[in-house]
């Protein structure tokens, strides 16, 4: 056995006898279907103008009339390219190398284009930045949002770009003469060739300035580096470098300093040659940074700064706290590890203070860290907060004359909204470039609707040295146009924004290399020319935070992060991967504090989640009523958090979700009370749903890197086996089916990691787009009937039971503080990604009453859709709880407005996968459809498949970031997943059932090493 | 277009009758000889008249109906004459044509003539093709030329009308052989030497230069010109009817027995219920009524959904026939994408546009029911389509669009996943496999049934051809160490899983 832990999912696992949990597990549904409900009404049922003869009859005709109808075929009309784009073949996809910077995501990465569509965003893993988390994964589905501004406006009407140009240019000329000053407020602008259109326009009217806002920023550590390094950027970390990583609430797993770590952090955690990396996270919200640390230390908000104080001082100071408390003692341990580690460790932090910042510049300096690149910086931060106020103080003196905003939305991300918007009403001409009619555009005087970064061309420094090119891969949907065209056009050029662009990099970034070829490639990368480092000495203070009994942080999750694409269905379904739950932002606060308050979660009796809500005060002022509670095992006493990006005003219907936190985002925590309210709220939580029911044996494993390296396998990672004529044997010995043969030819394996998965859902939005997936809404949600082919399980365990404690005899004693009685106060956390296990024994098969599903040669196994008649057994006997049915229909249904229903959204779709039609099961396929592609495509060529081809071909295995997932032909020596089947950390889902799946797993390994 | 149907009889009869027609117009020749009619026609008349079109003269398609033999011989040998003798019909035609007299042909002789205006009757054609053929099997030059002026000067030049460059129908009539060899050659030359003949053409086609063709010889350029001089062999009518006939497929031959037998047992049924006593008789007549109806009941319910022989009204009647068949275009030069995509793509109009930019007429055989003027106008769609003047033979600026709304045939449900490229490119299986023979269809229908039996049926037979791709180096390999066979069918290889298709 790995370890005598125990998984849950949820906290009601943990109470005892819980009969939902009972439930759940033996069941499908925990209560008892409502059938009594409306036929054991005898008197409606009496009087009901409806006979069962009427019922009958009604039945029949329409039976009579549906075979009718199907006798006439539809006239289908084909209409083909009147003339055709000589590279552009009906039916087959061409990838467009481009980057989306939307101020808030980075990423180099490859179209999909279909027939003129794009339908899926690909990593571009030929470049350096090509890493895309769900966000980036999900914007396509952006670009067909039905809630895009389809033209200008003017003062609310529609207009068009002549009259807007003319108004507005005279306008600016006006202000120009009276020298009045014209102000940029723009996201972060990472093009060159957009800053150069600025200071041309900045030639041209004289008085302009350009303030950078980042809704979420990263102003304190700007701050920091520039006064050490002389230069207002972000440091880049090479985490595959670093042997102790420590982290001081820096959530860097997701969007800490614009992500994109995961990769180089994945690196140093493969514990090959009995080496990888120690990670120690200091923080009090359960992030996904957290959730895959060595050790988590839980802190409150107000004890991170002194926390990143104590570790300064004592590795740059030398010095030792002699006091001997936990925080203390955890500070010092990783003091130690850094030291010894030397220049192979790093400290970072998130703390939003310039001195915390510059603390963990001054220690990864002293210690001449390796991981952390100060010369390459990044640009993907530029917000200045100082600047954006004064900016607000000078509009609301009336002494700007305009604001030009671009990719950016102050009115709903500014923590004083309201006063954005008064002040916005004294400047005599705003103007908001946008991509949907946002609460900033619907207080602006001018918009100009902009086109989607999938219509639009231009460039892109995410690092230094590091060009990307966007280009566009979609005509314009809308009449929009971009804003360095009307720059341009403003300016009074009649340059095109392409022919400046290609002008530009030919003459200045290119160097005579081809522009036809970067385009291909999408980035191109310049050497950096050798210049000494100047650190400068900077005097740094401790600073000391005043706390209090409850303080609240906000964070961002990674579906929706800051809330740009907070109309993106596939994001608001995504559940998150720490909460589980979709649909929603709440408060997350831990057990202690809830006891304090009385607020409780409970499971209700279809294993859906509610809770109680509370109204929040802060010391800022702000209050926020109605704000349901999340209880969130792993949260520090003390401490509440909100998630970002919910509550937008401006959205309709079912996407309208969530409450609006970035009024108490100032500052690095608020001090707040809470009160509770009436009623409650109801969570779309799916961590009880598919729940691995009714099996003791082990689920997940995982083990330490100590026993990893020191004891045999059979230790910590035991193959289960059988008795077989009272002999105990191994799996292979015993069988009740016959096998199949699947020694000849590809067949397809699966191998997930456990240790390098990070749980950031990526995969989860790439089959949600390859496949075709509908989105559900959380009503259904929250009946269990969510339809991700793949869900990212979550566990918690914990090691610190009472008993233990008891056995221990250190029970009561200061080591097992009060905080640690119940197990779900500090849980440790682990992942496991759950898919079709494509079993080559498969419980599903044998069940299904009409061969719907049956095994492929190649491993996979298939599902045939219209032959399936819904009878559910083959869900009902999946050990593994992933087979997913269409209770509705989900396409052109207005019960589920979402993306499948408008002609717009409905582009996104993959022709290759049909559209599932209601009453049919579905389920992961290996994605076949690019798996068979990719085979095709080694056929024509006459040449065998390579084993990237196969790796990208399943949207998974393409979209993971740290390579956690490895997909290909196993019978291909030379493939990667066939060492890994080898592997000793390799073991499969539930492999005492005997399912033996095709998908298999690599164990988690926690370095656990203290020193 | 419905196929006409024949019996054997009537094609023999039709036979017949062309070759009596052959032999009796080489007897007659009094009668007027087509064949030598069209030279002269074309050497003679060509300039200023044509058969079909007013040209400078007017159209002399079936002149003979309207003006008397005597008046016509008259008239081409000095219509001058014609007219001052005071002919009114003479001087009407005169008129008409704004005054500019025809030129007087004292030299043909009656016989000339006679043909000439066989030529212009369309009448004794059978002839034409055999002899023109003839022509050109014992004049190789003029064989030779034509297979240089397709290689050469197809691309900008046609006989009978304005292309690129100028019609170059008798073009020996006009010009010299030595300037045609200088042109030809080096025409930039020519012009610089101060030709003004040749600075004229240059400027009458605006200024757009013709490629020089240094490397043909003499013989080569005399033998284009010998080629330009006799044209194209016509194809005949009648001969071409027959062939129709030939390729009509005989339907229903024996459907009538079938009703027939249908018939006598219902006569046969209907006398056992009203005639008959015998109980055991009835009691097995209602039976076999019940099995025979639920039969036809359980067929015609699986028949559902199957439209083999769908045959829908395309928006334009392109025949595949004319295309594939007479003119032997390959399928995929126009459905391009079937060796690359799932889909083997319907053309669109530009790819029509590459052929049909130059022909803008029907020139093949016709039929009562689909007559040359039908075709013409049926091109004519596609110039609608994508704004093509025909006659300034130049793309309509700012011309709105139409796109081709074309009838899908072969549909196949979403659920099922079929790729083109799949079967002609890796299998190369003839596109007739599944289409049936598109080269003889001049509305395609919808050959195959496209059901599912039939698509395994197919896998079950059909071997993989393992040699020759070393995607399939690998498995071969294994097969044959495995099992010890040479031969695996599509099946075997898993074409038979719901996944491959289904997804």
């Amino acid at each position: 056995m790995a370890s005598n832990k125990k998984y849950w999912k949820s906290v009601e696992e943990l109470k005892e006898n819980s009969s939902i949990v009972e439930k759940l597990a033996k069941s499908e549904f925990a209560e008892e279907l409502p059938t009594s409900d409306f036929l054991g009404d005898k008197e409606t049922l009496e009087t009901s103008e409806t006979t069962r003869r009427d019922f009958l009859k009604y039945v029949g005709f329409s039976t009579a009339v549906a075979s009718l109808v199907a006798c006439e075929g539809p006239v289908i009309n084909s209409v083909p390219y009147l003339v055709k784009p000589h590279n552009a073949i009906p039916g087959v996809a061409d990838f467009y190398a481009t980057t989306i910077a939307d101020g808030y995501d980075f990423a180099n990465v490859l179209v999909k284009v279909r027939e003129g569509r794009p339908i899926k965003i690909e990593p571009n893993k030929d470049s350096i930045n090509g890493e895309t988390n769900a966000r980036v994964q999900a914007s396509v589905l952006s670009l067909y949002d039905n809630n895009r501004l389809r033209g200008p406006l003017s003062k609310g009407e529609t207009t068009d770009f002549k009259t807007l140009d003319t108004e507005v240019v005279s306008k600016l000329n006006e202000l120009k003469e009276n020298g009045e000053k014209i102000v940029f407020l723009t996201g972060t602008c990472a093009s060159p060739s957009t800053k150069s259109l600025i200071l041309k326009f900045t030639e041209n009217f004289g008085n302009v300035d350009h303030v950078v806002y980042d809704a979420i920023s990263e102003d304190a550590a700007l701050n920091a580096f520039e006064k050490m390094y002389g230069n207002r950027a972000l440091p880049d970390y090479d985490f595959a470098k670093a042997e102790v990583i420590v982290s001081v609430a820096a959530d860097f797993l997701s969007d800490w300093q614009g992500g994109g770590y995961e990769t180089s952090y994945a690196k140093g955690r493969v514990p090959t040659k009995g080496k990888m990396s120690r990670h120690i996270q200091f923080e009090s919200n359960m992030t996904l940074t957290g959730a895959n640390a060595d050790k988590r230390v839980i802190i409150k908000p107000s004890q991170q700064a002194l926390a990143m104080t104590k570790l300064y001082q004592a590795i740059v100071k030398g010095i030792a706290t002699r006091e001997a408390s936990p925080l203390n003692d955890a500070v010092q341990k990783a003091a130690t590890q850094i030291k010894k580690a030397g220049k192979n460790a790093v400290v970072v932090t998130g703390v939003q203070d310039e001195q915390v910042q510059l603390m963990a510049l001054a220690i990864n300096n002293h210690i001449q860290s390796s991981v952390i690149d100060v010369v390459a910086t990044k640009n993907v931060r530029h917000g200045n907060d100082e600047k954006v106020a004064q900016l607000i103080k000078d509009m609301q003196a009336g002494k700007v004359g305009a604001v030009i905003m671009h990719n950016t939305n102050p009115v709903y991300t500014l923590p004083k909204g309201t006063a954005f918007t008064e002040a916005l009403k004294k400047v005599k001409l705003s103007i908001a470039f946008t991509m949907s009619a946002d609460q900033t555009a619907n207080t602006s005087q001018y918009v100009i609707a902009t086109p989607h970064y999938l219509e639009s061309w231009g460039d892109v420094m995410i690092k230094k040295g590091q060009y990307s090119l966007v280009q566009p891969t979609i005509n314009k949907l809308f009449n929009t146009r971009q804003f360095q065209d009307t720059l341009l056009k403003w300016t009074g050029s009649s340059e095109s924004y392409y022919d400046y662009l290609k002008n530009q990099w030919q003459t200045t970034v290119l160097g005579g290399k081809s522009w036809n070829k970067t385009l291909h490639d999408g980035t191109f990368n310049v050497a950096l020319p050798e210049v000494e480092l100047i650190v400068n000495e900077v005097a740094i203070s401790g600073i000391s935070s005043k706390g209090s009994d409850l303080e609240l942080t906000t964070y961002t999750k990674v579906g929706l992060g800051d809330g740009q694409q907070a109309n993106n269905p596939w994001l608001l379904e995504l559940p998150d991967p720490i909460t589980r739950t979709s649909w929603d932002n709440y408060l997350l606060i831990s057990r202690i504090d809830a006891e304090k308050f009385g607020l409780t979660n409970w499971t209700v009796s279809n294993g859906a989640l509610n809770g109680d809500m509370v109204n929040v005060t802060a010391n800022n002022g702000v209050t926020i009523n109605n704000v349901p509670v999340y209880i969130q095992p792993g949260q520090a006493p003390g401490s509440v958090a909100l998630a970002l990006g919910y509550g937008r005003t401006d959205l309709k219907g079912d996407m309208k979700v969530g409450i609006n936190a970035y009024p108490l985002s100032t500052g690095i925590f608020q001090n707040v009370s809470i009160e509770k309210v009436e009623g409650e709220h109801k969570f779309a939580c799916v961590q009880l749903q598919h729940t691995i029911m009714g099996r003791e044996g082990e689920i997940t494993k995982e083990t330490t890197l100590a026993d990893f390296i020191s004891k045999p396998k059979e230790e910590w990672n035991q193959a289960p086996l059988f008795s077989l004529n009272h002999e105990l044997v191994e799996q292979d010995k015993v069988n009740l089916w016959q096998e199949f043969d699947s020694s000849i030819g590809t067949v397809f394996n699966l191998s997930i990691d456990l240790a390098t998965c990070t749980g950031c859902a990526a995969c989860v939005i790439a089959c949600h787009a390859e496949n075709n997936v509908p989105v559900v809404g959380k009503q259904e949600i929250r009946l269990s009937r969510d339809m991700h082919w793949l869900r990212i399980d979550r566990y918690y365990s914990s090691d610190m039971t009472v008993e233990r404690g008891k056995e221990e005899d250190i029970y009561g004693s200061g080591k097992f503080f009060n905080a640690q009685t119940h197990p779900s106060d500090a849980p440790e956390v682990s992942f496991q990604p759950v898919m079709c296990q494509h079993c080559n024994s498969a419980p599903c098969e044998t069940v299904c009453p009409v061969a719907a599903t049956s095994h492929g040669r190649q491993g996979q196994n298939q599902m045939a859709y219209n032959r399936c008649i819904g009878t559910r057994y083959c869900a009902n006997n999946c050990p593994y709880r992933v087979r997913r049915f269409n209770w509705f229909k989900y396409a052109n249904n207005n019960e589920f407005d979402f993306n499948m229903n408008n002609d717009l959204g409905k582009m996104v779709l993959n022709p290759d996968v049909v559209v599932r039609s209601r009453g049919v099961m579905e389920k992961c396929s290996f994605c076949i459809q690019a798996t068979q592609a990719a085979i095709l495509k080694a056929k024509k060529e006459g040449r065998a498949v390579k084993d990237k081809e196969f790796n990208d071909a399943c949207a998974c295995s393409n979209a993971c970031a740290s390579g956690s997932m490895v997909f290909g032909d196993v019978n291909d020596e030379t493939s990667k997943v066939a060492s890994m089947v080898e592997d000793d950390r390799s073991f499969k889902l539930l492999d005492f059932v005997g399912t033996k799946p095709n998908v298999f797993y690599q164990l988690k390994v926690k370095n656990t090493n203290e020193a | 277009m419905k196929v006409v149907m024949q019996s054997n009889t009537l094609k023999k009869l039709l036979t017949g009758l062309s070759f009596f027609l052959l032999f009796s117009s080489s007897l007659y020749a009094q009668e007027g000889d087509a064949v030598n009619g069209k030279k002269i026609f074309n050497k003679e008349c060509a300039a200023c008249h044509k058969l079909e079109k007013k040209s400078i003269g007017p159209p002399l398609k079936g002149i003979t109906e309207k003006r008397s033999n005597e008046w016509l011989q008259a008239w081409i040998k000095d219509n001058k004459a014609l007219r001052e003798s005071g002919d009114q019909d003479a001087i009407d035609i005169f008129n008409e044509y704004n005054g500019m007299p025809m030129i007087a042909y004292m030299h043909l002789s009656e016989q000339d003539i006679n043909d000439i205006l066989a030529y212009t009757d369309d009448k004794p054609i059978v002839a034409e093709a055999t002899d023109v053929a003839s022509t050109q099997a014992v004049d190789p030059k003029v064989a030779i030329g034509k297979k240089l002026f397709q290689k050469e000067c197809a691309a900008c030049h046609k006989l009978d009308r304005k292309l690129i460059g100028p019609a170059l129908g008798n073009i020996a009539d006009k010009r010299d052989a030595e300037w045609l060899r200088l042109w030809i050659r080096d025409n930039n030359a020519l012009r610089a030497s101060g030709d003004q003949d040749a600075i004229d053409i240059f400027n009458e086609y605006n200024g757009m230069p013709m490629t020089a063709y240094h490397h043909l010889s003499d013989e080569d350029i005399d033998a284009i010109i010998a080629y330009t001089s006799v044209g194209d062999v016509k194809k005949v009518a009648t001969t071409d009817a027959a062939k129709v006939d030939n390729l009509a497929k005989p339907k229903g031959s024996t459907a009538w027995m079938s009703y027939i037998v249908i018939f006598v047992l219902l006569i046969l049924i209907v006398w056992i219920y009203v005639a008959s006593n015998n109980g055991f008789l009835k009691i097995m007549a209602t039976i076999f009524v019940l099995l025979l109806g639920t039969y036809i009941l359980f067929d015609s319910l699986m028949d559902i959904g199957i439209d083999q022989g769908y045959q829908p009204i395309q928006p334009i009647a392109f025949s595949h026939k004319i295309h594939a068949g007479d003119n032997k275009i390959d399928c995929e030069y126009c459905h391009s994408s079937a060796k690359n995509s799932k889909t083997s793509g319907i053309p669109s109009v530009n790819v029509c546009m590459n052929c049909h930019k130059s022909i803008s007429e029907y020139t093949g055989p016709v039929t009562s029911e689909f007559s040359k003027e039908f075709y013409d106008a049926e091109i004519h769609k596609i110039y609608e389509a994508i704004g093509w003047d025909p006659e300034e033979l130049e793309y309509i600026e700012g011309y709105e669009q139409k796109p081709i709304k074309w009838v899908r045939i072969h549909n196949l449900p979403d659920f099922v996943y079929y790729n083109h490229s799949q079967h002609v490119n890796v299998a190369g299986i003839d596109c007739q496999k599944c289409h049936g023979p598109v080269e003889e269809m001049d509305e395609v229908y919808q050959y195959s049934s496209l059901t599912m039996g039939w698509c395994i049926d197919c896998h079950k037979e059909t071997n993989v051809d393992l040699k020759g791709n070393d995607y399939y180096a690998k498995i071969h390999q294994e097969l044959a160490k495995k099992f010890g066979v040479e031969k695996i069918t599509v099946a075997q290889l898993g074409g038979k899983e719901c996944g491959k298709c289904h997804y």
